[in-house]
């Protein structure tokens, strides 16, 4: 399929075009119209599409290709439409797809449907030299449906290039264009009213350094808005775990801003919003953690000797339980009218204009030499604390350092445009491999100490209770033996972040070269 | 990759007929497929209406090599490929013998196509020297189409007794009734004693049809142009007790 050549028909093209541009040398047959329907699928956040790839059902099965080309790179039966990666059959597509998915639902994006009628192209024997393929694509079935595009598929056959080459010329001079950089994926999508770029849980913010602080905050602030809005749109359909998880991050990265980017608004509002964000994202708190508990539960279960294995299921039925009541008491929360004044209120105090004079000290100072001043600040701080970390890995002083880490991440995202962006990539990614560490050393905390309090609860009744307590015991003795591993860890990849280059790198990009007043 | 000859040392007696209809079959299945066309009369190619034309003389084709994967042809049917024969075949033998290990030649030509194709069948002239060696090695197995006559049954334990003679593994020969007349009994007393007289022989007949005469005229395996006939069904119930017995549905 990888060497059928694809040609755009000009405008009115019919058959009778076709067959004399090319009776004088080849006879054409025409076969019977052939009818597909597909239904393409991608994730909210579009993953497959940013891996180029193409997801769609045709009957009862799944393919997947690359965008541009057409032959199939993997391809499964399937009972049910696809929603989950684990609902996936055993196949080497969900072997290619898990790391792309991974927890995050396929949406159906839209149907497309093609007619396609294959032209038998036939020398003197009357001897099939190569296809030539009309296909029509439209977003609804029946002839009535407008088409989104017409093509002419030239297939040749093995062994008559010549024949090929031949036609292939033929059709350019009829008007016929081949067509290399075309996908009718892209007109399915844009027909549907999506949009590729409709969302990404990736910041993008665009800032122009010499902008007012106060200014650039906002813009800011009024994107992370915006990721909220649109995930929250979503979250009562509960359609995964995702949409709540961007939701959280969106507002603890607001939290963030409001206390790292100081004194750039007025002080009453800061302090108010920053405890209203401290109220909202709470109340998720627990529908998040039984997310995660039962996202791990593969995890766990694989933790458990295999004897204890199934023992620890109705800790899972449990959890299960307790997250359909957490989600309904979320999704009360949400139309509670404190949440609702909350958020309009906040929008509202972004829509205002900046004040001139500004009230707050420094609002007009220029947000590169704010970026600057904060990110130095704050990656000299980790690097005198993670120092004397080293010396004493203490529990307390390794979570103080996982959050001035995170901190300091959010702080580089939210201004990564005003630098070159190869470089602070570069220290983004030194600085990630350093939270990761600490990262999953919390989480095993963190985990422990869920496990530990649930225990108290009567997950099940009588024997079973008994043999799960057996079950988590094991596994929180796991947890901690990881704990002790990623702690011993902990030292080299400190060392790492903190090397000589490094600190050279970091005091390029962000040491202040002149003197800025910035309080 | 499996390889199937369409064998007999006697002429005329529906090997061509056979190999294009079950190479057809075969690619209809979704099996890879390639015909290979060894008799210089080119039977084969031209009921595919390929041109009998070949760059290379009997000497490149025994070379191999990539010019035999360029002159492979697509026929009118998905997963059916034909490498044509050209009447410059009739001096085959003769340039065999020009080379190291004649008699395994053809094996070492066909490993090209061991990642393309699922199976290759070969279309043989009638030969019972250097040629037959050479499919005798190239292929897994050999199917004999067999007319009940008494001639027929002749050559076959003639053919019987060369495999043993050359340690061929006479096991892998399987044998099958073709251009059977029903209405004679010669035909059906034959075949009741070779069926209890040798194994491999398949319980499957082609009887005689007009239809697969005119295979000629049409140019198109009876099993493509008439899916529904006797003729059609008669190669169907073959391929499928070739598949059980032989292969026994071990997969493509
Ligand atoms: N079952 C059949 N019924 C009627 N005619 C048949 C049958 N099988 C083959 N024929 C015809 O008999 C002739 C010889 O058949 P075919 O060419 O298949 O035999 P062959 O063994 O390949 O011959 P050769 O030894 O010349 O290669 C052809 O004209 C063919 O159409
Ligand atoms: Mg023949």
């Amino acid at each position: 399929m990888d060497n059928h050549l694809k040609f755009s028909l000009p405008d009115g093209y019919n058959q009778q075009q076709l067959a004399g541009a090319l009776a004088d040398h080849y006879a054409i047959k025409k076969e019977q119209p052939v009818l597909m329907s597909m239904a393409i699928y991608d994730t909210f956040d579009w993953r497959l599409f940013n891996k180029s790839l193409v997801l769609y059902t045709f009957e009862n099965s799944l393919f997947l290709r690359n965008l541009f080309k057409n032959n199939i790179i993997q391809s499964a039966v399937i009972t049910l439409p696809p929603v989950f990666i684990w609902d996936f059959p055993d196949s080497k597509l969900k072997a290619q797809l898990s790391t792309v998915l991974k927890m995050r639902a396929l949406l159906r994006l839209t149907e497309l449907h093609s007619r396609s009628t294959v032209h038998r192209i036939l020398n003197q024997d009357e001897k099939t030299v190569a296809r030539l393929v009309s296909e029509e694509f439209r977003s609804e079935r029946g002839k009535n449906a407008p088409v989104l595009a017409a093509y002419l598929w030239l297939q040749p056959v093995k062994g008559y290039t010549k024949d090929c080459r031949h036609l292939t010329k033929r059709l350019e001079a009829t008007g016929c264009a081949l067509l290399k950089k075309e996908d009718i994926y892209f007109k399915a999508i844009e027909a549907a009213g999506l949009n590729s770029d409709s969302y990404s849980s990736k910041l993008k913010i665009q800032l122009d350094p010499a902008m007012r602080s106060d200014e650039a905050t906002k813009i800011i602030l009024r994107y992370l808005l915006q990721i909220m809005k649109v995930n929250e749109a979503h979250l009562e359909k509960d359609l995964d775990t995702e949409f709540l998880h961007d939701f959280r991050v969106a507002i603890r990265r607001t939290r963030s801003a409001l206390g790292q980017i100081k004194s750039v608004f007025p002080q009453k509002p800061t302090s108010r919003f920053k405890k209203d964000f401290s109220f909202v994202g709470q109340l998720s708190n627990p529908l998040r953690d039984l997310d995660v508990y039962l996202l791990k539960a593969d995890a766990f279960k694989a933790m458990l000797p295999t004897a204890l294995r199934d023992d620890i299921d109705p800790l899972f039925d449990y959890l299960r339980k307790n997250r359909s009541k957490a989600l309904q008491k979320f999704i009360r929360s949400l139309q509670s009218k404190r949440y609702g004044q909350i958020m309009q209120d906040w929008e509202a105090f972004l829509d205002e204009p900046v004040q001139d004079p500004p009230l707050a000290c420094n609002a007009k100072v220029p947000i590169i030499a704010f970026a600057r001043k904060r990110i130095y600040k704050q990656y000299r701080r980790i690097v005198k604390d993670g120092s004397r970390t080293i010396e004493n890995t203490e529990d307390e002083k390794l979570h103080a350092l996982r959050i001035a880490c995170k901190k300091l991440r959010y702080l580089m995202e939210f201004f990564s445009s005003l630098f070159p962006s190869k470089k602070i990539n570069i220290l983004i990614a030194q600085l990630r491999t350093l939270q990761d560490n600490l990262g999953d050393f919390n989480d095993l905390c963190v985990q422990e100490e869920y496990l530990l309090n649930i225990a108290e609860e009567p997950l099940t009744t009588g024997h079973k209770q008994k043999k799960i307590l057996v079950a988590i015991g094991s596994l929180i003795g796991t947890l901690e033996g990881e704990k002790q591993i990623i702690k011993d860890t902990f030292a080299q990849t400190f060392a790492d972040y903190a090397s000589p280059p490094n600190k050279i790198a970091f005091s390029e990009l962000f040491a202040s070269k002149q003197k800025e007043t910035v309080r | 990759m499996r390889t199937l000859a369409i064998y007999s040392n006697k002429g005329g007696v529906g090997k061509t007929a056979t190999a294009v209809n079950l190479s057809y079959l075969a690619a209809q299945a979704g099996v890879k497929t390639l015909i290979c066309d060894l008799d210089p009369q080119s039977s084969a190619t031209y009921y595919f209406r390929i041109k009998p034309k070949l760059n290379y003389g009997p000497k490149g084709f025994i070379k191999g090599g990539e010019k035999i994967n360029k002159a492979i042809k697509g026929t009118d049917y998905k997963d059916l490929d034909l490498l044509p024969a050209d009447f410059t075949l009739r001096h085959l033998e003769a340039a065999i013998y020009k080379f190291k290990h004649p008699k395994e030649r053809l094996k070492k030509i066909i490993k090209l196509f061991e990642a393309e194709y699922d199976l290759i069948i070969f279309d043989c002239p009638v030969t019972i020297s250097i040629l037959a060696d050479n499919i005798f090695h190239a292929s897994e197995f050999i199917l004999v189409p067999l007319i009940p006559t008494t001639l027929s049954v002749r050559t076959y334990r003639q053919l019987l007794a060369f495999c043993r003679k050359n340690n061929y593994d006479t096991g892998k020969i399987y044998a099958f009734f073709s251009m059977v007349d029903r209405r004679k009994n010669m035909h059906m007393e034959l075949m009741a004693k070779m069926v209890k007289e040798y194994d491999g022989v398949l319980r499957s007949l082609i009887p005689y049809l007009s239809q697969i005469e005119r295979m000629g005229i049409d140019r198109r395996p009876v099993a493509a142009s008439a899916p529904e006939s006797v003729a059609s069904k008669a190669y169907r119930n073959l391929w499928v007790k070739f598949q059980k017995t032989a292969l026994a549905n071990k997969r493509f």
